[in-house]
């Protein structure tokens, strides 16, 4: 297990994660981004505004930017213009 | 054994209930250090005590068969953990931690079941205080249905608020999560946000209230019924 930070990157600069979570891996970590994501972006869509987020910034304990998952890659295959 | 004199009491229920009342459940009460963490009542398995807290705040959270959690509702000095007791339960589908370390009394379910036979008036005050309690559960049933994370989360940290002392509350966003089920960066935008409109000042496992008010309004509604019914039926709170 190893420890993960999930950094939002906004207009305005980086939310940062202050706790982080413990996974197996980077794969596992992405896969929490791509959950989390989700939610931003249905909470986003519910309260009828843009998300504050455009993509997670996932950092190793040193701080190392490991990968970079726009929030984009969350939506379902399909969903409405993503491929405009 | 001695026993804690009234005044001395700080739990609210213990506080507002008569001289012969307290003179029943009184000998009772074994104080208890509350650590952050302890399981007092595990989903489906018999309970033999209830805690009347006097400082700290418990949590009482259901779960999925996936061991997805929510939060159901709190309680502090302002109540007790245990109550299905008084409803002639000893084992219920809920788990009941304590989530900020505190300290209480315990009390076994037999004596206070005597001490409510002896009692009207503890008995009274102490089934008040479960409507109470299911008060604050269907508004977090409302929140939960109708509310934003962000609005979700000044509620809750409202609740937390008038259970400690002071203006700070230690909790991590990982903690926060689990209480209100969203994911963790949920947790850690909402409390951007609410940081931004300047309600609150959010470090890294500390959150302090600043202000209270504007997070009443935020709360727009959903904070307030159920502290008012404690108010009304029972005595002071917050």
């Amino acid at each position: 297990m190893s420890r993960f930070y999930l950094h939002q990157k906004t207009a305005n600069g980086i939310i940062e994660d202050p706790d982080g979570t413990e996974v197996v891996d980077l794969t596992a970590a992405r896969h929490e981004a791509i959950l989390a994501a989700r939610q931003l972006l249905a909470n986003a869509i519910l309260a009828g505004v843009a998300p504050l987020g455009t993509a997670f910034h996932i950092a190793d304990e040193t701080g190392q930017v490991l990968l970079e998952v726009p929030f984009r890659d969350a939506l379902p295959p399909g969903f409405i213009s993503t491929n405009e | 054994m001695p026993h804690p004199t009234q005044s001395f009491v700080r739990n609210g229920l213990l506080s507002v209930i008569d001289a012969a009342a307290y003179a029943v459940i009184g000998p009772h009460l074994e104080p208890v250090d509350l650590p952050k963490g302890t399981v007092l009542i595990e989903a489906g398995e018999p309970f033999t005590h209830a805690h009347f807290f006097n400082s700290g705040i418990g949590s009482i959270v259901v779960s999925t068969p996936d061991s997805q959690r929510v939060e159901a509702g709190i309680f502090g000095r302002d109540g007790l953990s245990g109550f299905g007791s008084l409803l002639g339960v000893d084992q219920c589908p809920q788990t009941t931690m304590v989530q900020v370390e505190g300290e209480g009394y315990r009390v076994s379910i037999e004596a206070l079941r005597t001490a409510c036979r002896q009692s009207d008036s503890l008995r009274e005050t102490l089934l008040r205080y479960v409507h109470v309690f299911i008060s604050q559960t269907s508004y977090t049933s409302l929140s939960n249905v109708s509310q934003s994370v962000e609005g979700r989360l000044a509620r809750w940290l409202l609740m937390c608020h008038d259970r400690v002392t002071g203006d700070d509350i230690a909790l991590t966003h990982e903690f926060l999560s689990i209480m209100l089920a969203v994911q963790r960066p949920s947790v850690t935008t909402a409390l951007h946000m609410i940081e931004g409109y300047g309600f609150i000042k959010a470090r890294r496992s500390n959150i302090t209230i600043v202000d209270r008010d504007a997070l009443i309004d935020f709360a727009d509604g959903m904070y307030g019924t159920p502290e008012a019914e404690y108010r009304r039926l029972i005595g002071p709170f917050g």
